[in-house]
């Protein structure tokens, strides 16, 4: 039988083959982030139905520029130097898979 | 004789009208299952007969009392503090404390109590007791088990319910599975007052006759059982006498599983 993960990396698979891009999936994207009050932000990613967010995109952003681009961690985390003011931190897993946090939510 | 069937037969035999036959319950109670926040909950360690509001029984300091969070231990007994929780007959000992939350996911909650001598019965009673908060949707663990002595494992997210939906459990004894157990069901009727540390004395439901007081279900040859939610609010469910342990002090020990989850209204 073919695992859930095994059907979704093939589905990603056959949509980036045809010009597609990002999990074509019933589940819905998780993303938070927190002030660790060290001059630091800690964020984690997931989804609705447990599985893991590693390596989806992450961009913070400060009006029209971005101040940094990673991805998520083996364990769908990210930490990063807290910009002076405010900014955004995005997550991007694909098409109506992205969630934005403003700074003024992170606490 | 169930233990239930036990208490209500020593109560006739002392009193002339017995009060309804309600089942003891270790209650692990937080407002709200679900937040979106970081924060510190309100736990509230109680002892008692929640559908009922009737006797609340005085804890001991506990053997063991802590979180799990994707796998990690965090030792919440040395937050706790004593209060006097007041039931609608007595005021019995129980413990108010907190659960960091940070993360989002699933966090365990896990109570271990001393066992409980109940005279009626002159049987000890040891309720091991889980209960569940998640923050912000993320599901981590809660189907997993724990490794308890006595445990329910949830089978459909304990704190993502619809009334009118059903929950469904399995058993486990020492992590094998219990065929036929017995199992206890109470609605949590008289809700709980943090800042009184009390059962409100309305009641949020009056059951048609005591038969319904404590509902009585039994797992199937897997250890399976499955309960209808026909309303919102909390339910325990306790499966009795699962454990592998069956003396303590030299008398009969119960060794039950107790779990908690949270209904919700859909809108």
């Amino acid at each position: 039988m073919i695992s859930r993960s095994l059907c979704l990396a093939a589905t990603t698979a056959a949509l980036l083959a045809a010009g597609g891009s990002g999990p074509a999936a019933a589940h819905t994207p998780l993303f938070a982030c927190y002030d660790n009050f060290d001059g630091t932000v800690f964020c984690e990613g997931g989804f609705s139905d447990g599985s893991s967010a590693a390596g989806v995109a992450i961009s913070v952003t400060q009006g029209d520029q971005a101040v940094l681009t990673g991805a998520l961690d083996a364990d769908s985390t990210i930490e990063f130097d807290k910009p002076d003011g405010a900014f955004v931190v995005r997550f991007d897993a694909g098409p109506g898979h992205e969630i934005e946090v403003p700074s003024d939510a992170i606490e | 004789m169930t233990r239930t069937l036990r208490a209500a037969a020593a109560a006739l035999a002392i009193l002339a009208i017995a009060p309804p036959a309600a089942a003891h319950f270790q209650l692990v109670y937080t407002p709200e299952a679900n937040v979106d926040r970081p924060g510190h909950l309100p736990l509230r360690l109680v002892f008692a007969h929640p559908a009922s509001n009737g006797h609340v029984m005085d804890m001991a300091v506990p053997l063991a009392f802590y979180s799990l969070f994707r796998g990690v231990k965090t030792d919440l007994a040395p937050q706790l503090s004593p209060i006097a929780w007041t039931g609608g007959v007595n005021a019995g000992a129980g413990f108010a404390g907190v659960l960091p939350v940070r993360r989002s996911g699933d966090y365990i909650m896990v109570l271990e109590p001393v066992p409980y001598l109940e005279t009626a019965e002159d049987v000890y009673i040891q309720q091991i007791t889980k209960s569940f908060v998640n923050k912000g949707g993320l599901p981590t663990d809660w189907h997993e088990p724990v490794g308890l002595k006595a445990e329910i494992v949830p089978l459909a997210k304990p704190y993502a319910l619809y009334a009118g939906g059903s929950f469904s459990g399995i058993v486990l004894s020492d992590g094998a599975p219990v065929p036929g157990a017995e199992i206890e069901v109470e609605y949590l009727n008289h809700a709980p007052d943090l800042a009184t540390n009390a059962f409100e004395a309305e009641a949020a439901v009056t059951p048609p006759s005591d038969a319904f007081v404590t509902q009585t279900i039994f797992a199937d040859q897997s250890g399976t059982f499955t309960y209808g939610l026909p309303r919102a609010g909390v339910w325990g469910f306790c499966a009795l006498g699962v454990g592998p342990d069956t003396s303590y002090a030299g008398k009969e020990l119960s060794q039950d599983a107790v779990i908690w989850v949270q209904a919700y209204d859909m809108k």
